[in-house]
């Protein structure tokens, strides 16, 4: 089944015809790489049965490649894993295939020790900060310099990807929607493409709209709470009310509109469910509202842009290192702010991206000013489309999907896959689903882990212990993102 | 343009909500009249005002961390009923804690609640710690804080919104619940 790029549906058929399957893991590391180096990223690493497969998109075509490999007639001696053949893209995914699957002979990636006269260990966590979720620092010393930083996480594995499957997607629907609260508009969205995607699903233009509506929602107020943690970070207070006080406006918005403060619920394969909806809503005055905040927003990122004791602190604070840029490639605004350039919005346009000339802001700095300037800018970006979404939006014409009927039948494909570009980056599912509906196995990718990936190498690219709160705040992952 | 600033301070009505003790329709409409529950111990009358919280995540979405970092926004102003975050729990009065309770957070906050000094209150927040929510059943998930360390509260809600929260911290401490106006029960 194929579609054009034009048409107003979420995603063409990918897979399917460009499938290749390796036989040593030589072969398939060898054209993993290959591909990463012609303009492809990685998006996932998963294992079912036997098979590992690595899933790819094109940065600038939106083209989906899946290099799988099976691990049953495997050349031992060969076998070296991808974080030690230079792709760092998936390494969250392949500490849970190490402890998964102890047969393919990898070592899970270690961390040396630094040993030395006056090299101090500074634990931090799991308890930590005033609100913050469970991680553990290790911050290694000397000095003030941070000369290493090893994390622990773990401590809140919920085991999500396990738990899901054998179920139906409307029992599996709610679980997916706590997976990271903050951004659970994009874990549902993306879920429901890949179910559509399975079963040829069609939605119409005013789904796409509203679904577009709540993403960007998703990621201003998700935004606007990163930006007070990072302004709080250099001691800015002023700033930080400023910025939560706009974050509570967009929560009580979403509420008057949807029913829920984190827009939960709302997205359901097939559509969306109109009926936790208030009635009458006033698009209008809530765009008004909008505008209101996008003024407040821009008139505090000024502020701090004129104030010398927050720019002090992030310029140059935090920078990735180049080598780990390559390594590890992150995404969302972190890899944005690091120079790489791309969103799924723009390659790969689901919902109703298409219709949005979307400006894609870029820095090149790499710092924590770098990553504050494209999330402001990003903000600004979110706030207009929804401020333009609301001005000619009609709740009332919308049919609400009931998952049942539209799942009723057999999945054209057994595959499906779903990425959106969540607040924090490149999401992806991937599921494999049985005759009768239920997930077999389902294949996570979250912006959180992946980035989380870079954190140790920048915190000891020169940084002093009086820069880890900013630097923590500037990259905003989130735990539960990790941790799933 | 400063001055335009400041002159609208002044006229301005602060953002801050009067709820619970006051009606306020917007945050009254986000509540769940029925969300806060206190123990059936009685609550000792020692812990007054000046209340530091420690916040223990045992496995949550961050949705319930979301809502709690706005308590500090000017909408909610926790700071005007003396609560304060603390970083250590030996400053710590009142636990709270989120999250599904994994297996691995349980001796951390057996922990943290041994350092923490009497009197002491545990306030589980959100469905998680009440029952395990959605992830009951979930490997590693215990899905309940009642029975590792005594539960003072618990705030109901996926997640409690933050006037929710502020009821439920008020009644940890006084045994009331300030929107119902009374004692509430287990």
């Amino acid at each position: 089944m194929k579609r054009g790029r034009d048409d107003v549906v979420d995603m063409g058929k990918t897979l399917a015809a460009d499938e290749t399957r390796y036989r040593t893991a030589h072969e398939w590391i060898g054209a993993w790489l290959s591909r990463r180096g012609g303009g492809f990223d990685s998006v996932m690493l998963t294992s079912d049965g036997p098979l590992l497969a690595a899933l790819l998109i094109h940065r600038q075509t939106g083209e989906l490649v899946r290099l799988q490999w099976d691990a049953r007639r495997s050349d031992w001696e060969e076998t070296r894993q991808p974080s030690w053949s230079g792709i760092g893209d998936t390494l969250a995914a392949e500490y849970r295939i190490v402890q998964e699957r102890p047969d393919l002979a990898w070592r899970a990636p270690d961390r040396p020790r630094v040993r030395g006269k006056g090299v101090f260990t500074y634990p931090l966590g799991p308890v930590r900060a005033d609100v913050a979720e469970c991680l553990l620092y290790r911050l290694h010393v000397m000095g003030d310099e941070i000369v290493r930083l090893t994390l622990q996480n773990g401590y809140k594995e919920r085991h999500i990807r396990d738990f899901v499957c054998g179920r139906t997607i409307p029992e599996a629907l709610p679980v997916i929607a706590r997976f990271t609260t903050t951004s659970n508009v994009h874990h549902t969205l993306a879920m429901a493409l890949a179910v559509e995607d399975a079963w040829g699903i069609q939605v119409s233009a005013g789904v796409q709209t509203t679904r577009t509506l709540l993403a960007e929602l998703e990621r201003a107020s998700s935004h606007l709470g990163d930006l007070a943690g990072l302004a709080v970070s250099t001691g800015l207070p002023v700033p930080q009310m400023e910025y939560l006080h706009l974050k509570e406006t967009l929560l009580r918005l979403n509420f008057s509109l949807f029913g829920h403060r984190y827009l939960r619920g709302t997205i359901v394969p097939g559509g969306l469910t109109t009926a936790g909806w208030p009635p009458n809503p006033d698009p209008v005055g809530y765009a008004q509202t909008v505008t209101d905040v996008l003024d407040q927003a821009h008139t505090i990122a000024a502020g701090l842009q004129r104030t010398p004791s927050f720019l002090d602190r992030l310029h140059g604070a935090g920078r990735v290192p180049p080598p780990t840029v390559a390594w590890a490639r992150p995404v969302g605004p972190v890899g944005r702010a690091s120079g790489l350039g791309w969103d799924v919005r723009q390659v790969r346009p689901y919902a109703a991206y298409a219709d949005f000339d979307l400006r894609v802001p870029v820095e090149s700095g790499g710092d924590a000013y770098a990553r504050f300037r494209v999330r402001v800018q990003e903000l600004t970006e979110s706030l207009n489309i929804v401020r333009r979404i609301l001005g000619g939006w009609h709740p009332g014409g919308l049919s609400p999907a009931n998952p049942a009927v539209v799942m009723g039948r057999t999945p054209e494909e057994e595959y499906g896959v779903g990425i959106v570009e969540a607040p924090r980056g490149l999401l992806a599912y991937a599921a494999r689903f049985t005759a009768d509906g239920r997930i077999a196995k389902v294949g996570i990718a979250t912006p959180s882990e992946r980035n989380w990936a870079v954190i140790p190498d920048t915190m000891a690219n020169t940084s002093i212990l009086q820069d880890f709160p900013i630097i923590d705040a500037s990259f905003s992952l989130s735990v539960a993102g990790w941790d799933g | 343009m400063y001055y335009w600033h400041w002159l609208k301070n002044i006229v301005r009505r602060p953002h801050t909500t009067g709820f619970p003790t006051e009606p306020d329709p917007d945050a009254a409409a986000m509540s769940d009249w029925t969300a806060v529950r206190t123990g059936g111990s009685t609550v000792d009358t020692v812990l007054r005002r000046s209340v530091a919280i420690r916040h223990v995540d045992a496995g949550s979405c961050n949705g319930c961390e979301s809502e709690l970092g706005l308590l500090s926004s000017p909408d909610y102003d926790l700071s005007r009923y003396g609560f304060s975050f603390t970083p250590s729990p030996k400053h710590a009065d009142i636990l709270v804690v989120t999250g599904v309770i994994t297996e691995a957070m349980v001796p951390v906050m057996q922990a943290v609640f041994e350092q923490m000094s009497a009197p002491k209150r545990v306030v589980a927040l959100g469905a998680c710690p009440m029952d395990g929510g959605v992830f009951r059943g979930a490997p590693g998930v215990l899905g309940r804080l009642d029975g590792i360390i005594p539960v003072t509260a618990t705030i109901a809600g996926c997640p409690p919104s933050p006037g929710d929260i502020l009821r439920g911290l008020l009644a940890a401490v006084d045994g009331v619940d300030p929107a119902v106006g009374q004692e509430v029960g287990p």
